[in-house]
């Protein structure tokens, strides 16, 4: 039997964006994984773990179709649609770029120049705390929506703060590994190849920056 | 033909009327009931059993002490009993046919999914059965449209006292620095609004019968003190189960929080049944009074006394439709509504509870579950409650406008088959 009391309360999206930001966490695992593995050139598991993060980036953009097509007009929800649509749309393209680094790596089997490989990791680990940061993000604002906890909502823009500061770093790498590229490799297939790679790991930071900004205005008071 | 005021046609009537009468108590208990004991099983303040009968008891206990002793023959005043002064007999198959109709659409309306209100029903039930016994001119139009307006500000009412207690909690306790302090600061004397509230009802309502005709001022002060005693005594119970290693209220300051509400919202609840008892117990006893009343007397009286029994016994009909049908609802909703704390839920009962009380006051005949609704939204307005689906309201709306004329077309029909069988 369903009431109308009952018919009034909408299953949380956020229990879904939480599984989202965990595919997100996931996806940054494996990149980490592949991008060493990669490097490593004599591993054998980069195509696996390449198609791991396809399998997670799918299974991150169902989770996305389905919280967008379960939000209908008419709904009320603890923070303004619009910023949640946005939010979910910069840590799903947390995931893309992911992917696409990855493909760019894919795109040079024989691995990247020895000069350039250890700071590309470098700018990797950078960027995976950033990542790794969304998850427990979106479980702290779903807690705070709930308790309005002034305590909570210190710790996510502690959080937020954390991330803005891993994108800060990545893109001063970022622009530190162009210029080294500029500098160092002669080959012009070779460095569009590595801006390429470069700018696309950089992305990564910025989506999750950019879906921090987000969160930062939806528990603004 | 048959003859209605015969010896042996009285005990036919009395025991038909009884089990309509409570079949209809039945139906408010598995609805309504359960659905304003919703959200605190939602919030886990309540288990489904402590829900049960806490719900039964405050229910009763708000039926027979501010259910209304007296009430008007018909409903609410909405038609003139004098137009039926020499024909008891049309009161008697009306009142019947109003609560048979309002009983089947209940009914009908539950198998379908509609949310329906059971007060709405009775309403548009007994207006239904005055067009056709008396005319258009026997009814008060006057009245419904005010009973008709309130439907439409009780919820707006619930939605504004909901929202703007979530919003003081919020502002005062939730996003302070300290918010278990703040909570022992404000809590008591949350409780002491929340009991001044309860007290006035039962002032007014409940000791009408003494004949004290108290003014609202008197009132207020007999009122007032016994709420500071209570709001006093919540200080230092707050005091008492809150200190170290307290096995009561523990956890961290945001978990310490809300377990005060939880205390407060097992409050809340018990005003929640007891408004619903005041408000809700009289449709279906209402109109039972006064058949049992022209059965006794033969005669129309311009009011009935609805003796404490039968506020008990439909009190207990209500608490049985929820014990047999309503525990189904709320363990759902227990299940589903997570998003509920124990904050939320006391925000919105609080709304919703003051709203029919007051509403109460004044005689008009609210829906518990509409303004329910109003004050879950009027805290979700305020960003408070999870996700809310407001198509609901658009629903509520749609029923407001399909209740009122089926049950009127039905109680006409139910009434003219009753006349053409009796008279």
């Amino acid at each position: 039997m369903r009431t109308t009391f009952m018919s009034l309360f909408y299953k949380s999206p956020f229990v879904n964006l939480n599984r989202h930001a965990d595919k997100v966490r996931e996806c940054a695992r494996v990149f980490h994984k592949a991008v060493k593995c990669h490097l490593d050139k004599q591993c054998e598991m980069f195509d696996d773990l390449t198609d791991q993060v396809a399998v997670l980036e799918s299974e991150a953009d169902a989770i996305k179709r389905n919280i967008r097509g379960h939000l209908p007009k008419g709904v009320l929800m603890p923070v303004d649609k619009f910023q949640f649509f946005m939010y979910l749309r910069e840590q799903d393209k947390v995931v893309d770029a992911v992917e696409e680094a990855l493909y760019w790596l894919a795109y040079r089997p024989q691995g990247l120049e020895d000069e350039v490989g250890e700071d590309t990791l470098f700018l990797v680990g950078k960027v995976i705390p950033a990542i790794e940061a969304l998850s427990p993000l979106v479980e702290k604002a779903s807690e705070f929506f709930k308790s309005r906890s002034e305590a909570l909502r210190n710790e996510i823009k502690s959080v937020i703060r954390d991330i803005r500061q891993a994108e800060h770093e990545a893109d001063h790498l970022e622009r530190e590994l162009i210029h080294k590229v500029f500098s160092t490799v002669k080959d012009p297939l070779t460095v569009f190849h590595l801006i390429r790679l470069v700018e696309t790991i950089g992305s990564i930071a910025d989506h999750a920056q950019n879906a921090s900004d987000m969160m930062r205005a939806m528990i603004a008071e | 033909m048959l003859e209605l005021f015969s010896a042996g046609m009285e005990y036919y009537i009395l025991g038909f009327a009884t089990l309509v009468g409570f079949y209809m108590a039945a139906n408010i208990g598995a609805n309504d009931l359960a659905n304003a004991m919703g959200t605190s099983v939602g919030s886990g303040a309540l288990t489904m059993n402590q829900a049960v009968v806490v719900s039964m008891v405050a229910n009763m206990i708000g039926a027979v002490m501010a259910g209304g002793h007296v009430t008007n023959t018909i409903r609410k005043g909405m038609i003139d009993p004098s137009l039926l002064a020499g024909s008891p007999e049309k009161l008697l198959l009306g009142m019947f046919a109003a609560l048979l109709a309002a009983g089947i659409w209940v009914q009908l309306a539950t198998h379908f999914g509609l949310p329906v209100s059971t007060t709405h029903s009775i309403v548009g039930a007994v207006v239904g059965f005055g067009i056709m016994a008396v005319g258009f001119g026997a009814v008060s139009w006057g009245t419904v449209i005010a009973i008709v307006l309130s439907w439409v500000i009780s919820p707006v009412a619930g939605g504004i006292i909901g929202g703007g207690v979530y919003l003081f909690i919020r502002r005062k306790i939730q996003t302070s620095e300290t918010p278990y302090e703040k909570t022992q600061r404000y809590a008591p004397w949350l409780l002491t609004v929340v009991f001044t509230v309860l007290i006035l009802s039962v002032i007014f309502k409940g000791l009408k019968n003494l004949h004290l005709n108290l003014g609202f001022g008197t009132a207020l002060i007999i009122a007032v003190p016994f709420a500071i005693a209570a709001g006093y005594a919540g200080k230092v119970l707050l005091s008492r189960l809150g200190g170290e290693g307290c096995r009561w209220i523990r956890g961290d300051e945001e978990e310490k929080v809300e377990c005060v509400f939880l205390y407060l919202q097992i409050i809340t609840a018990c005003y929640v049944a007891f408004a619903h008892g005041a408000n809700d117990v009289a449709n279906a006893i209402g109109p039972l009074a006064a058949i049992f009343a022209v059965v006794k007397t033969q005669t129309v009286s311009m009011q009935v006394e609805v003796p404490a029994w039968m506020l008990a016994a439909g009190g207990a009909a209500v608490g049985g439709g929820l014990l047999a049908f309503g525990s189904r609802v709320m363990q759902t909703i227990g299940k589903k509504i997570t998003e509920i704390t124990p904050v939320r839920g006391f925000s919105a009962e609080f709304g919703a509870a003051t709203t029919i009380l007051i509403c109460s006051r004044f005689g008009l005949p609210v829906s518990t579950t509409h303004v329910l609704v109003g004050s879950v939204v009027g805290v979700g307005f305020m960003r408070g409650m999870g996700v809310l689906d407001l198509r609901v309201i658009r629903n509520i709306l749609y029923s407001w406008f399909i209740t009122l004329p089926f049950t009127l077309l039905l109680s006409m029909v139910i009434y003219k088959l009753l006349v053409i069988l009796f008279a």
